[in-house]
């Protein structure tokens, strides 16, 4: 069993996405796909879906040649693609989602929710999967629902799966029961093109990897004879530092405390303080409060109790106004919910929080805001065309550094970050942490969130560990350390 | 020939990048076609004209109130708002402008002696406050009590006719004939009083909407409400603050209605302005999904429809048929638009 893509060659008008590609994916192995953004990853495996046609190039299965029109003619010769948003429907259950579009029937045309329940089972059984296939899919969590989406591949005899990022959304405990998924059926023979950002999570789970820069194919091998430092070098042509960037440096004066702040709902009894040109890491898994607690002390909601001092000073922020005005700065995780505003443009995504300090009379000083932005511009190194193109036009990368940008001009003292480098690629991320320290040599106070442990390692002097909304334990800098910041995360602790 | 072909090209350009391109055409098309159809009746230019111009002037005329709520309404749809009460608004702020200046015994400000032009200046400035406050109201009722603002809007509709006709039973107010100068003041001519305003005001709005933070904040909220939150914008106030807008500009029109005739039919003045102003928005580009619209496409929205009725008209078409054309002009300009959107 072996899918080979042959000299793939693809251009969407006059942009060239793959320029003579050729890979080659065996069954029963999990082969990494890399690359940054716009590598042309999505483009070669869409091919291979079925979702783009090449212009020039050969695909072959076992020595046969052909040709996938459709998704549906992919699916027929074993192909699954597992997309990143997934394609389940919330309100239905499993069974029924697993023949979603080929639902099976009575011969009087009813749907046979036996018969569908009873080959849910039978999936389930045979991939060792525990689920009950009557639980709606809403009560899943996201592993459940990715691997609910393999066993549906599974069920249309697949011996190819692509998985786009599957691991994007999970907590690490998730993480590992969709890779004893993926070697599960690694060990039944199926081929796997695993697509992720996360390097370390390919050395874990992958044998091969093959690396795509700007559509041209670089590097390709097996997993066993690189390093994290090499996948990620080979992704962006140049050396990329996984090392500390933490430098020796006096620190300011207390910009913030928090004294037993509560909701009760997400968060319970926080105690932190941070100093001026402190980079404070604040970590934890999935849904442990801490984007509910940050967005409290921005003004989003108010906390039910607790106090809040600025600079020495007992403050409560009544909105998100009021904290811009005391300097408080907020980048919100999920740049495209959170972060962007897609009908507007780019100088004006850049410049939206300061609208109200440069306007005279309430009226814009568009001038103003364009020679700010251009400083940020060149400060930050943002890759764009026009002020005025389309906010979509730029990179993820690019989007993070414009809303980044928005808040620099307002010359915040306290900045959080929320997930800061989410959906972005090698590059743009090294360019982020420079940034942030960069900030705190000009004394901002500088919080981070965030779930990956290598980020808050590299760029905080120190961090907090929570675990179900409240601070489980603080690491800080030489025996600061992955490990344990996980023990923490999970409810542990680290005293021997 | 190479001319012809970059122009060509520009055009396709356009039509596919510009987002009001497709609109000014189809206005223009319309123009053309109309000032067409009138000039085969007159046989010497001087006449024709004052004809062409007779009519552009009625036409413009007819729809100044209109037009003008339709300038507010495309702030509220910008905000992914919707308000269905205008037309009822428009009688409660009409019927209250009445009761001031009532040159009967029970007129208001007659009572306390106060008459002439600075009742019209008190009545015009009281008027404005009251469809301000009016428009607050709706708006701080769908911000605080977090309701969407068709129902919202839905139940003010009925609530502000349904109270301003039972208030005016039986009550026959008559206006000053100075006070009516308001529309009727003659230019050269002319009556272009209701036209001058309804242009001032697009030209303000068209300003506030491009060059300020409250116009800019407005597409912001519409386009992204968490991220606009996240940025620092006061939604609420954002929202608030549009809703009183279009409770000034619909007093505003209920004057120039009063003033044109003189009274004012609470049980049917302003029925259907709410939909007559959402196509009038939704023609000229306007987004029902919020963060995306323009004043001056509202006016062409809203011009197209106007000449379209003034053509059915000189084409004799029943009076009954012209909803139906209203209906194809609005899904036909959405449709036209779509592209754009998808693009």
């Amino acid at each position: 069993m072996i899918i080979e893509m042959k000299n793939i060659r693809k251009s969407f008008g006059s942009n060239e996405v793959l320029k003579n590609v050729s890979i080659t994916l065996k069954g029963g192995e999990i082969c990494a796909l890399l690359g940054e953004n716009g590598a042309g990853k999505s483009t070669l495996m869409n091919i291979l879906g079925g979702v783009h046609q090449t212009d020039s190039g050969t695909i072959s299965i076992d020595g046969n040649s052909v040709k996938f029109a459709t998704p549906a003619q992919s699916q027929e010769a074993g192909i699954a693609f597992i997309h990143q948003e997934l394609n389940l429907i919330n309100d239905l259950p499993i069974f029924e989602n697993m023949f979603l579009g080929r639902e099976l029937r009575t011969k009087r045309g009813r749907l046979d929710l036996e018969r569908m329940l009873h080959e849910t089972k039978e999936v389930f059984k045979k991939m060792n999967v525990l689920l009950d296939p009557k639980t709606y899919v809403s009560d899943l969590d996201a592993s459940y629902k990715q691997i609910v989406e393999i066993c549906r591949a599974m069920m249309m005899n697949a011996s190819y799966i692509i998985m786009d990022e599957p691991t994007t959304s999970l907590t690490n405990h998730e993480i590992n029961r969709v890779f004893s998924m993926m070697r599960a059926l690694k060990s039944k023979g199926v081929g796997i093109i695993f697509i992720s950002h996360k390097l370390h999570e390919v050395m874990t789970v992958c044998d091969r990897f093959t690396v795509l820069r700007d559509g041209n194919l670089v590097a390709e091998g097996n997993i066993r004879e690189v390093t994290t430092n090499d996948l990620a070098r080979y992704m962006v042509g140049y050396e990329v530092r996984t090392g500390s960037l933490l430098k020796e440096k006096k620190l300011g004066t207390e910009v913030l405390r928090v004294e037993g702040l509560s909701n009760y709902k997400d968060y319970r009894d926080i105690n932190f303080s941070i100093r001026a040109g402190e980079v404070l890491g604040v970590t934890g898994l999935l849904g442990d409060g801490r984007s509910e607690l940050f967005q409290s002390i921005f003004g989003v909601d108010k906390p039910a109790s607790g106090k809040m001092y600025l600079n020495g000073k007992e403050i409560t922020i009544k909105s998100t106004t009021h904290a811009i005005k005391e300097g408080i700065a907020y980048v919100p995780r999920n740049r495209k919910e959170n972060g962007i505003i897609k009908d507007m443009d780019i100088l004006e995504n850049a410049s939206i929080v300061t609208w109200p300090t440069y306007s005279k009379h309430g009226i814009l000083r568009i001038q103003k805001h364009r020679e700010e932005f251009a400083q940020q511009r060149k400060a930050l190194r943002i890759k764009m065309g026009q002020e005025t193109d389309s906010i979509h036009s730029l990179s993820g990368g690019n989007q993070q550094k414009v809303i980044l940008s928005k808040w620099l001009m307002a010359k915040p003292k306290l900045l959080i970050l929320d997930n800061p480098t989410q959906g972005v690629d090698v590059g743009a991320k090294e360019d982020i942490y420079n940034i942030i320290l960069q900030l705190a040599e000009e004394n901002i106070a500088i919080i981070v969130l965030s779930s990956e442990g290598q980020e808050i390692t590299r760029v905080c002097d120190r961090a907090l560990v929570m675990y179900h909304g409240a601070i489980q334990g603080e690491v800080t800098g030489e025996t600061m350390t992955e490990h344990d910041i996980m023990r923490l995360a999970t409810g542990g602790s680290l005293a021997q | 020939m190479n001319n012809w072909k970059s122009f060509l090209q520009w055009f396709r350009h356009k039509w596919k990048e510009a987002p009001l391109f497709s609109t000014a055409i189809a206005l223009i098309i319309m123009v053309i076609l109309q000032t067409l159809v009138l000039g085969f009746n007159y046989d010497s230019f001087g006449s024709w004209f004052q004809s062409w111009l007779n009519n552009w002037i009625n036409i413009l005329r007819n729809n100044a109130g209109i037009g003008i709520i339709a300038l507010g309404m495309t702030f509220v749809i910008m905000t992914a708002g919707i308000d269905l009460s205008v037309g009822s608004t428009l009688v409660a702020t009409g019927a209250f402008a009445m009761i001031l200046l009532d040159t009967g015994s029970k007129g208001i400000l007659a009572q306390i002696g106060i008459t002439g032009i600075p009742a019209f200046i008190i009545a015009v400035v009281i008027v404005i406050g009251f469809g301000y406050l009016l428009g607050a109201l709706i708006g701080i009722t769908i911000t605080k009590g977090k309701t969407p603002p068709f129902i919202i809007t839905l139940g003010a509709m009925m609530i502000f006719r349904s109270v301003t006709q039972q208030f005016m039973q039986g009550y026959n107010p008559t206006l000053p004939m100075d006070f009516l100068q308001i529309s009727n003041f003659s230019i050269g001519g002319y009556l272009l009083m209701p036209i001058l305003y309804w242009a001032v005001i697009a030209y303000i709005l068209h300003y506030v909407s491009r060059r300020t933070v409250f116009g800019r904040q407005v597409i912001a909220v519409g386009s992204n409400e968490k991220s606009a939150k996240l940025s620092g914008v006061n939604v609420d106030k954002i929202k608030v603050r549009v809703y009183a807008l279009m409770g000034i500009l619909v007093a505003i029109a209920a004057i120039l209605q009063v003033t044109r005739i003189g009274s004012m039919d609470f049980a049917n003045a302003g029925r259907g302005a709410e939909m007559d102003a959402i196509a009038a928005a939704v023609v000229g580009g306007t987004s029902l999904m919020g963060g995306r619209g323009f004043i001056i496409g509202t006016i062409y929205g809203m011009l197209i429809i106007a000449v379209m009725n003034n053509l059915l008209n000189l084409f004799g078409v029943p009076p009954f048929l012209r909803e139906a054309f209203k209906g194809l002009i609005v899904i036909g300009a959405v449709l036209l638009q779509r592209k754009e959107r998808t693009a």
